[in-house]
């Protein structure tokens, strides 16, 4: 029983704090908040460009042009032995005829004025990793029995290039965000701490435990930590709805990102960060000063 | 609560002796004065009790336990059986007078009813409860000193170290202050009151320790503030 009264005092005292030093907690939590709106939405950015890469790799193929007389079939089966290649699709010379009809659509009849089909047989490749697409036209062309071999190579690398990086600055963003919102929330709770300097001076002496004396403060910290959080998930869901309704006016063919349980988890890990972060903070902050303040001379 | 020191010294960095080789036994129940001029190592004899110094040389133990070998934890237990009038006061301004004492019932978890039952009681024995709802600021002297005995004895302690308990009151009110911590000490309480006051010294006799540059020069049972007061 006697816990449970502890535990509503430190309760109580922990939400004083916040009460007590309201234009700090304001600030806090707009910084908490900003912070984790940055990083909810940088995480939703390299979600989308993901999925659009993603996309963009279902798409790239690598077309290979066989010799005249060349048994297509075999060369295909070589070429779907290689470890990066996940799909291989004869275009016979029909077929590519049948293709270029409908590309062309309305001048469809201008195709017969070729006469005879022209167009050779090729070999449809799709690899696994836009990464692996040059690295795998390499290794047709050394097939003797491919004359020629096309492949969007620059844009399968740029879109690896620009993939890679967008997840390595967010990375960087997010260690900037957590450490920006983690000395934000340590200089409130050491504000906190030292207005309470005295209180804790008389505290230790008359018995309460150091973890009596630092919970209402780690407890402030959380509140802060959580509200910022909860706010900034808000925000995210508001913002982030009417920009994708917006670009996908503006780009249809993009796959944007729409599905409401992503937001939710996206919700529920920063609302987890933004509190942790707090906590960890607040027991930072505290534990310094009790420490000091409890060591005998 | 039975205090022992066996050659206790303190120094504080650099080469300040505070305490040099204290042998002092202290029983269960006893009243001691702590007298000697400011600076002689009154405090810091107090703050060795509730192990807010630590020897430099030597050991405490109080009820048997050796306070250099507790826990942190252990501490604050232990603590909770000492009250301690501190030299400063260190009331929290911003509580009221019943919030300054419910305040030490509070850190070891008692429930609201019966911190409401005991903290009335203590304010009415200090003779302030007309003053629970006023902040300290508000009281005089003498109130401010009964709020700090009040605190210090909520929680029904073995041991009260009180640390110029009367200083700036006028011999009136310290005569009161006296009665209080007497009557704390007839209830079983062990009292050590550190003091600058003759009067009170010679008034109410009782055990008197005599601390002189960190040097106990004197121990005299029902003893005077001088040596060699005739009763």
């Amino acid at each position: 029983m006697k816990q449970m009264s502890l535990f509503k005092y430190v309760l109580r005292d922990g939400f004083r704090l916040v009460i007590r030093h309201l234009g700090m907690s304001f600030l806090t939590i707009f910084t908490a908040m900003a912070v984790f709106f940055v990083v909810g939405i940088s995480t939703l950015f390299v979600l989308n460009v993901k999925n659009i890469v993603v996309m963009m790799e279902n798409q790239l193929t690598i077309t290979a042009y066989v010799v005249p007389k060349a048994d297509i079939e075999e060369i295909a089966k070589l070429i779907k032995k290689m470890p990066e290649v996940k799909e291989v699709k004869i275009i016979t010379k029909e077929m590519a005829l049948e293709k270029l009809r409908a590309r062309v659509g309305d001048q469809a009849k201008a195709v017969s004025l070729l006469g005879e089909n022209p167009l050779p047989a090729s070999i449809e490749i799709k690899v696994g990793k836009a990464a692996q697409v040059s690295d795998t036209a390499k290794m047709l062309v050394a097939i003797s029995e491919i004359e020629d071999v096309v492949f969007a190579g620059r844009v399968a690398e740029k879109l690896t290039r620009v993939s890679n990086f967008v997840e390595r600055f967010s990375w960087i963003l997010l260690f900037m965000a957590i450490a920006a919102s983690g000395v934000v929330l340590f200089n409130t709770i050491r504000i906190s701490v030292y207005s309470r300097e005295n209180e804790i001076s008389v505290m230790l002496r008359v018995g309460a435990t150091p973890t009596y004396v630092m919970m209402p403060f780690i407890i402030q910290a959380v509140v802060l930590g959580f509200t910022g959080a909860a706010i900034s998930t808000l925000l995210i869901g508001a913002t982030y709805y009417s920009a994708i309704s917006g670009l996908k006016d503006m780009m249809p063919f993009l796959p944007f990102i729409e599905s409401k349980t992503l937001i939710f988890k996206l919700a529920f890990m920063l609302i987890t960060c933004g509190s942790l972060i707090s906590f960890l903070s607040g027991m930072f902050a505290a534990q310094s000063f009790v420490s000091r303040a409890s060591k005998p001379l | 609560m039975d205090i022992h020191f066996s050659g206790v010294t303190k120094i504080y960095e650099p080469d300040i002796v505070a305490l040099e080789d204290i042998y002092l036994q202290v029983d269960r129940g006893e009243f001691v004065y702590l007298v000697g001029e400011t600076g002689s190592g009154k405090t810091t004899l107090m703050r060795c009790i509730m192990r807010g110094v630590v020897p430099s040389r030597g050991h405490i133990s109080v009820n048997g336990n050796v306070l250099r070998k507790i826990s942190n934890h252990q501490l604050s237990l232990f603590r909770r059986d000492i009250g301690v009038v501190f030299q400063d006061f260190m009331l929290l301004p911003n509580l009221t007078v019943f919030e300054n004492v419910a305040f030490v019932l509070e850190v070891i978890g008692c429930k609201p009813k019966e911190i409401a039952t005991r903290v009335a009681d203590v304010l009415k024995t200090v003779g302030i409860w007309r003053r629970r709802n006023l902040y300290p600021p508000q009281l005089s002297g003498g109130e401010q000193q009964r709020l700090v005995i009040a605190r210090a004895i909520v929680n029904v302690p073995s041991l009260l170290l009180a640390d110029e308990p009367t200083g700036n009151l006028d011999n009136c009110t310290a005569d009161e202050i006296m009665q209080l911590l007497l009557s704390i000490n007839a209830a079983g309480t062990t009292v050590l009151m550190a003091t600058h006051n003759d009067y009170l010294v010679n008034t109410y006799r009782n055990r008197v320790v005599e601390i002189h540059k960190g040097r106990i020069v004197r121990d005299e049972k029902q003893g005077g503030y001088e040596a060699n007061v005739a009763l």
